[in-house]
């Protein structure tokens, strides 16, 4: 067999295992007729759910993650992946593409969703693993320290600018309305809040809750990502809009003095 | 598991601001503009770590300049040519290339040009032959480089050959290095030799032309990242300006290809038939 045979199976073909467009039948997603079966019997985020695992989920797992969607972007321009959104619009690029490069701007290590959800994950279920083996979250929490040089930096704990949390009183009340009991993940996880907060005054961020309550409705860690892409970009549209309304350039205009500039003296190419 | 008492359910968790510094001022080692006598927005100016910028244009190659950006000094004669030779070579990764076919479907699409480069330089991004494995093969070169390549054999080549799927995909044993189509890829052999011939060419390229070598009895070799990267690193650049470094050498032919296909119509491209077109079974992950 020739080296190149996987390559020649995929030649000239177009594979998918999700479904598409059979023209003049149907569109198809997962088994499912999108026009007959979907589309005004779904939500949106089921969709999107779909799309990525493959399997519908139910309706109030889908208003769930709705309702963490709005609570991860806000319309404010000074957030990173906001402030390119604010800026894309003083230079009056295309919406699409003020959005699309905020959004790219959160596939980031340190804040954001896509990224870092992973590593909560990753944490959360490694975590009741070991707690299911007989640690407690103290130890939990004293074993990550002394692999990161003393320092808590649980990814799900704490965040920048703020200590604190409001998103997640705000999910709390959307998960008891929707009826989601508080599965293993986010017990200990809440475990782990308490340790954290008498040893360190630090406690759990969004993505630590999302990460513990995603694990216990048996998620993995890279579909809840998948899940997340698009996460801030509707507070990245709010802020291309707001500086589109402005003069170009006016979005915290930056005088040449305002640079502090700390490279070389003046000097001469020597040829 | 017991239950524990959730403070964020009770509304005891209060959100204050961090007693954080926050610059007031940009900073930069890089560029400096100066202001203009009669409005400030305005730089008469500018000089790049110290270079004016109409001496850099007088008096320099761009790809010294371009040096210059990411070392702060200027490159002597050897190491601009070694990068000039690998700006040529890196000029376009050819219409095959998923990342050049993004940029053609953005084109034949009508995406407003402006967004070629955007979409397929991201495409460029990945792990599998893009800008992260340029950044992951410089970290590995720069490690394995100070020991003999045999060891690199022993301690991931052959567990990775014994891993290798019965599927004949591709493998990257270590990032760099590999199979390209199943075997290895003549073009991007036979450029490593060329610039490992060149004066400025150093321990990286040396160290991966011995390993190729030596790996080539199981049909795995040089990779375009792995190539890269050893010039990268012999250049002295940082690993983690590698990725974009990379990106931005490609830009030119992706963007020629988007525009080559911006005027034709949406049929200059295939778009294939149903029964070309096969609906698989789903698998899970």
């Amino acid at each position: 067999m020739d080296n190149f045979a996987l390559w020649d199976e995929y030649r000239q073909v177009v594979r998918s295992y999700n479904g598409g467009w059979r023209i003049g039948k149907g569109v198809y997603c997962h088994g499912h007729s999108i026009m007959d079966d979907l589309v005004g019997n779904i939500s949106y985020m089921q969709m999107i759910i779909l799309n990525v695992t493959g399997h519908l989920p139910e309706r109030r797992l889908a208003d769930w993650f709705e309702a963490r969607q709005i609570c991860m972007s806000w319309p404010d321009p000074r957030i990173w992946c906001n402030q390119v959104g604010a800026l894309a619009g003083t230079l009056r690029t295309s919406v699409v593409a003020a959005t699309t490069a905020g959004v790219l701007a959160s596939d980031s290590r340190a804040y954001g969703g896509p990224r870092t959800i992973i590593e909560g994950m990753y944490f959360i279920q490694e975590a009741l693993h070991d707690y299911n083996n007989g640690l407690t979250a103290d130890d939990i929490v004293q074993q990550f320290c002394t692999r990161h040089s003393g320092k808590p930096t649980i990814m799900g704990y704490a965040r920048p600018i703020a200590k604190g949390d409001e998103r997640i009183a705000a999910m709390e009340r959307v998960r008891l309305s929707l009826g989601f009991d508080v599965g293993p993940h986010l017990t200990l996880a809440n475990r782990i809040e308490q340790v954290l907060m008498e040893h360190y005054d630090e406690g759990m961020n969004i993505n630590g809750y999302v990460s513990a309550f995603l694990s216990d409705q048996g998620y993995s860690a890279e579909d809840a990502s998948r899940i997340s892409t698009v996460l801030v970009s509707s507070g990245v549209t709010a802020c291309y809009v707001d500086t589109m309304k402005r003069p170009a350039e006016t979005f915290s205009s930056v005088r040449c003095e305002d640079v502090i500039y700390e490279g070389p003296p003046p000097r001469k190419v020597s040829r | 598991m017991e239950v524990v008492e959730n403070a964020h359910q009770s509304g005891r968790v209060s959100v204050k601001r961090r007693d954080e510094t926050f610059a007031k001022q940009l900073k930069t080692r890089i560029w400096q503009e100066i202001p203009s006598d009669s409005n400030p927005y305005l730089a008469k100016a500018c000089r790049c770590y110290g270079y004016e910028l109409f001496d850099l244009m007088q008096n320099c190659r761009y790809s010294e300049v371009l040096y210059l950006l990411f070392r702060g000094e200027l490159p002597d004669k050897d190491e601009s040519e070694l990068l000039e030779q690998l700006q040529i070579a890196l000029i376009n990764p050819g219409l095959r290339h998923p990342a050049t076919r993004s940029a053609v479907y953005a084109g034949v699409g009508k995406s407003d040009p402006a967004h070629i480069l955007p979409i397929s330089l991201s495409v460029l991004g990945g792990q599998h032959l893009g800008g992260a494995e340029v950044e992951q093969a410089m970290r590995f070169l720069r490690r394995a480089s100070h020991k003999p390549v045999e060891f690199t054999i022993q301690q991931d080549i052959l567990p990775a050959l014994e891993r290798r799927d019965t599927v004949k995909a591709d493998i990257h044993p270590v990032p760099g290095f590999g199979s390209h189509f199943g075997d290895i890829d003549p073009l991007v052999s036979q450029i490593a030799r060329h610039l490992q011939s060149l004066p400025a060419s150093s321990q990286c390229m040396a160290w991966g032309m011995t390993f190729a070598s030596e790996i080539a009895a199981y049909n795995i070799g040089w990779l375009m990242t792995g190539l890269v990267a050893a010039v990268f690193a012999d250049l002295g650049f940082q690993p983690r300006a590698a990725a974009g470094l990379y990106q931005h050498l490609c830009a030119p032919g992706l963007l020629a290809h988007g525009l080559e296909y911006a005027n034709k119509s949406l049929s200059a491209v295939p778009f294939v038939d149903d029964e070309q077109y096969q609906i698989e079974p789903p698998v899970d992950g």
